[in-house]
């Protein structure tokens, strides 16, 4: 019943959870970042906190930073939600949808660094914050630009050729999932990168990784 | 029929993206980090505006998750700030303002007559409410047993008038008064015991 016209980008759908109208798919595409993601969010829930080593200098002396249980505890349920918002993103055949767990993602994001009780660190997750909040802008925007647009927010009927979606629209939505969590303006902020507590820092990278895949086949696809 | 529809969503659009420019331009130049906070809120009503401007069913039912999701970062940026400015201050005393030294006597005897003249669940909650603010403004170490037994005379009210209403229909009039009375005390009690719990050592 469900079926692409178009099968280059991302092959033939594989597997499809009609919820309503909103029909979540996953094709050979989807499946490879669905496991990458499932596979790291295991990985956050089941391993212990890394302790960072510091060394001082012109001395033989080094120490580890102490992590704390509830910091642990609340990095690892923030990685976790963030991994959940990141396969929900992945599966979703809705745009809107797709925005939303984009949005998740970013709070996500912004609560496992948060967690570090550390002045450089917060301000710059306060920076990063202010981002990911204007970045909501161009993510509704886009997908209420396609919803006027086509008057529909399905990707099954996006992703035929009969549908034309506006170039502004797809930008937009690009550029919002940039500032929502993507690896280039989150490096660009070293101190954030700097907070102890891999892998729960590592979930920061393969969320906005994977989201940006997915994004790039929903705006070719469509 | 389509055409004039989108020429009013292309304006709209127009008038939203310049709102759009105003707010990034601002907060360019803004440099407080609070004021920075309170900007970005105003890029999400713009973004629930551009939305909003589809104006179908299905957008306005978009924009209940939109403003969801922008109060949620709302809060958690708000949380952070308070967190790296170091503003958590525990509070010294609880709830400790000049009104509550010099008027809690006299509204309470107002609210206590206005609750007597109306008699009845309403009376009994706004007399309820007078005690409630006294006893929350006078720190009272008070014999709660006292409330306790105007609250059984209250039920032997109600009781009385409950069997009144049975046995002797004829006087109804005094079982309503009676009930109404029972009630208010029952309200009027029960209210001040909230004004008690604040956390003394036998509560």
């Amino acid at each position: 019943m469900f079926e692409f016209e178009n099968t280059a980008i991302e092959g033939q759908v594989l597997a499809y959870i009609p919820f309503g109208d909103i029909v979540d798919y996953i094709t050979p595409y989807t499946a490879i970042l669905l496991t990458f993601a499932l596979v790291f969010t295991i990985i956050a829930l089941i391993s212990k906190p890394e302790r960072q080593v510091d060394i001082a200098f012109g001395g033989d002396a080094y120490y580890t930073k102490d992590i704390s249980n509830k910091q642990m505890k609340f990095q690892r349920f923030m990685a976790v939600a963030c991994g959940l918002a990141t396969m929900g993103g992945i599966l979703s055949g809705d745009v809107f949808n797709f925005a939303l767990f984009t949005a998740m993602v970013g709070i996500a994001n912004i609560g496992i660094v948060a967690s570090i009780k550390n002045k450089h660190i917060l301000d710059n997750v306060f920076e990063y914050g202010i981002l990911a909040m204007i970045g909501t802008l161009p993510l509704f925007g886009g997908s209420a630009i396609i919803l006027a647009s086509t008057g529909t927010l399905s990707m099954w009927i996006l992703f035929t050729s009969a549908v034309c979606v506006p170039l502004v629209a797809k930008l937009l939505l690009v550029i919002g999932v940039i500032a929502e969590g993507m690896a280039p303006v989150y490096v660009a902020k070293a101190e954030i990168t700097r907070a102890p507590g891999a892998p729960y820092i590592l979930m920061v990278h393969v969320s906005s990784l994977v989201l940006f895949l997915r994004v790039i086949e929903i705006v070719i696809s469509m | 029929m389509i055409l004039p529809i989108i020429d009013e969503y292309s304006l709209g659009l127009l008038i939203a993206f310049s709102c759009v420019l105003i707010v990034f331009f601002s907060m360019m130049r803004e440099t407080d980090d609070l004021h920075r906070l309170l900007l970005t809120d105003l890029v999400e009503i713009v973004a629930l505006v551009i939305i909003a401007l589809v104006g179908t069913d299905l957008s306005e039912a978009l924009i209940l998750p939109g403003l969801v999701v922008g109060i949620a970062e709302i809060l958690a940026m708000a949380e952070i700030y308070i967190e790296k400015e170091n503003l958590v201050r525990a509070p010294e005393r609880f709830l400790d303002i000049e009104i509550m030294h010099s008027a809690p006597g006299i509204l309470s005897v107002i609210l206590l007559i206005y609750g007597i003249i109306l008699s009845g669940f309403t009376g009994g909650a706004v007399a309820g409410l007078g005690v409630l603010f006294y006893f929350l403004c006078k720190k009272s170490h008070e014999k709660t047993e006292i409330i306790e037994t105007v609250s059984g005379y209250a039920w032997v009210c109600w009781v009385v008038a409950f069997i009144t209403f049975m046995a002797a229909p004829q006087y109804w009039f005094f079982a309503v008064m009676l009930a109404g009375t029972g009630i208010f005390a029952k309200v009027a009690a029960k209210m001040s015991i909230v004004g008690t719990m604040r956390g003394n050592r036998d509560v």
